[in-house]
């Protein structure tokens, strides 16, 4: 057997023993106490027909839970509660046979307050790289190392604007794009002629369709931008909209201009007598086929994130302008800022990749 | 003129001048694309069946995107089967996973979104997460599929006597590359989506261990996951079909 498989299966065990420590781990958590629900079959009533305003037809339900306390100061103590759920569970949860789940105890009665989730997370991040080293074998290591650091970036990027408290929320985003992708690029593919003209090519790909965008918002004024429609917002939502937009745009640019630059540069190397235009057309051929594609999985990611609350609006008799309006419009638009990003490129990456000639003339190619 | 459509004028113009006839059509791809899914959307409310929806829109998803996004006919072939194929069983994947992470619906977070609107909707929003997950990935699956598909026949057209073992081998090194593509776009985007709810998160003092149990992250994450495992899927299969099929139209051409 491969050894790639061998280490596959090693991680896939290493993360069921993590998976089980997390299911059964209760002292990790301070803030609330872990509880566990005894029943073996839930008693659960019916409490009334409900219909809305709307016409929505729901039910008002009641579970009758008994937990014991598996943490903190009151651990080991029995409780008797209830929880009362709407079967479309949209704010409300219904609770299930022998879960774990947190509560918060005050004066001596508990508040449910979420499932115990943590543990599907390592469960399903376990499949997700025991998967990558099985597909990629070594190559997984630099393909882990670029997610940990994209995370580790994002962080420090909410840590600085915390701190920041919300001011020059554009240049935080614009230099963590700039450090971030020379840094994940580097990781990727080390420091060379090929990297540096990647980054380059990303960058111009990102601030100058940014610039662009920006441009058309500003001559049409910013019509029908609805940035107080932004969820959680915490700080100028307008703010928080440029800065998605710039994150956004970043992953895809940088993905595309890699490809087309490696294999412009593969090209160049591999046929001494090619000229500027065919050079040209490849980068061009290559841009139509990829951006069709990468287009539909931001736009996929960007507006099927908004669709519960979406169809929450359209139930409620909105009709498909206003809840278009209120839920999509601001993801639509960052679809389409993203788009305008990822088809620039293509002229980016092409055009820097013409570097790599004027290289090779000098002797200098590597 | 609003700023979307402005624009949405702008892109269509980049894309013709870009792209010209594959960039129109890609253009024609992404848009019917969204407007599939607000379709989606407007039938769900209307109370119509999710589990139908999905079996009706996955295919059809997969058919805009692959079919009007390529112009090889055999390459949007050999993407389609693959991206099908995996959509199925990362769809199983979602529903079981799904089924114990119950993170469906719209967290507390939500409250202020939620004035004036009903929190009884009738409709079962655990299923509705299970079609947003399913929809989400769909994207990076399809991505995937014709990336795969049309570099391993480039190959085969720059060099038509490879070897099958070869071509495999070419596969490998070729799914390496497309998964490094789909990994920052996937990781960003959802960043880019999802960056308010951080914000809120660290602003309201959330420990780690409330955000790693909290509805909304948890869906998120696992979004990103399910896309991940999607991609990684894709790769090894779209590569086994498209040599085998060439193989198999070799032994019929000998005959």
């Amino acid at each position: 057997m491969k050894k790639k498989y061998l280490i596959a299966i090693i991680i896939l065990l290493i993360g069921s023993g993590l998976t089980l420590a997390t299911y059964f781990a209760t002292h990790i958590y301070q803030r609330d106490s872990v509880a566990l629900i005894t029943d073996y079959q839930i008693k659960d009533t019916f409490v009334q027909r409900d219909k809305d305003v709307y016409g929505n037809i729901d039910q008002t339900r009641r579970q009758t839970l008994h937990l014991t306390i598996l943490s903190g100061p009151q651990r080991g103590k029995k409780y008797v509660t209830s929880n009362v759920y709407y079967p479309s569970q949209l704010v409300s949860q219904k609770y299930r046979p022998r879960q774990r789940i947190f509560v918060d105890i005050k004066k001596n009665q508990p508040a449910i307050v979420n499932p115990k989730r943590d543990w599907v997370l390592v469960v399903v991040l376990t499949l997700t790289l025991a998967l990558m080293v099985a597909v990629t074998g070594k190559k997984a290591i630099p393909l882990i190392c670029s997610l940990i650091l994209s995370w580790v970036i994002f962080y420090g990027v909410i840590l600085a604007d915390v701190k920041l408290n919300g001011t020059s929320m554009f240049l935080l985003f614009a230099s963590a794009n700039i450090i971030f992708s020379f840094v994940s690029l580097a990781i990727v593919q080390g420091v060379n002629q090929k990297m540096l003209v990647t980054w380059v090519a990303t960058l111009l790909g990102v601030f100058i369709s940014f610039g662009i965008c920006y441009a058309v918002m500003k001559l049409t004024g910013e019509t029908e931008m609805r940035y107080e429609t932004g969820d959680y917002a915490t700080q100028d939502p307008r703010g928080i909209f440029m800065a998605q937009a710039l994150l956004g745009i970043l992953g895809a640019v940088m993905d595309e201009a890699t490809d087309i630059v490696s294999s412009l540069h593969e090209l160049v190397k591999t046929t001494p007598d090619i000229t500027p235009l065919t050079l040209m057309k490849s980068g061009r051929a290559m841009g139509q086929e990829i951006m069709g594609p990468l287009i539909n999985v931001l736009v996929l990611i960007f507006i099927s994130g908004a669709l519960p609350e979406t169809i929450l609006y359209l139930r409620d008799n909105n009709t498909l302008a206003a809840a278009f309006g209120f839920t999509l419009s601001l993801g639509a638009t960052q679809s389409v800022i993203a788009a305008i990003g990822i088809v620039l490129t293509v002229i980016f990456a092409t055009g820097c990749s013409l570097w790599f000639l004027r290289v090779r003339k000098q002797g200098d190619l590597v | 003129m609003s700023t979307l459509t402005a624009l949405i004028v702008v892109l269509a113009i980049l894309m013709t001048i870009v792209g010209g006839e594959a960039g129109i059509r890609s253009f024609f791809s992404v848009l019917i694309n969204t407007l599939l899914l607000i379709l989606v959307a407007l039938l769900i409310s209307w109370g119509i069946n999710i589990e139908l929806l999905i079996l009706i829109f996955i295919p059809l998803k997969l058919v805009t995107i692959i079919f009007l996004g390529t112009h090889n006919g055999r390459v949007a072939k050999n993407s389609f089967v693959a991206a099908l194929i995996v959509s199925v069983t990362v769809s199983v994947l979602i529903l079981v996973v799904q089924y114990f992470a119950q993170a469906a619906g719209l967290g507390p977070e939500a409250g202020e979104v939620l004035v004036g609107l009903s929190q009884m909707p009738g409709l079962s929003y655990p299923m509705i997460a299970v079609a947003v997950a399913m929809f989400s990935s769909l994207g990076a699956i399809a991505e995937a599929a014709v990336a795969m598909s049309s570099g391993l026949l480039a190959l085969k057209r720059a060099q038509p006597d490879i070897s099958a073992a070869a071509l495999k081998h070419s596969g490998n090194r070729i799914g390496t590359d497309v998964i490094g593509t789909a990994l920052n776009t996937i990781l960003f985007g959802m960043f880019g989506s999802f960056l308010s709810l951080f914000l809120w998160y660290f602003r309201l003092n959330y420990s780690i261990g409330q955000v790693l149990n909290e509805k909304l992250f948890v869906n998120e994450a696992l979004i990103i996951m399910y896309s991940l495992i999607g991609v990684l899927l894709t790769v090894p299969l779209t590569t086994v079909l498209l040599v085998e099929g060439i193989t198999k139209t070799e032994v019929k051409n000998e005959k």
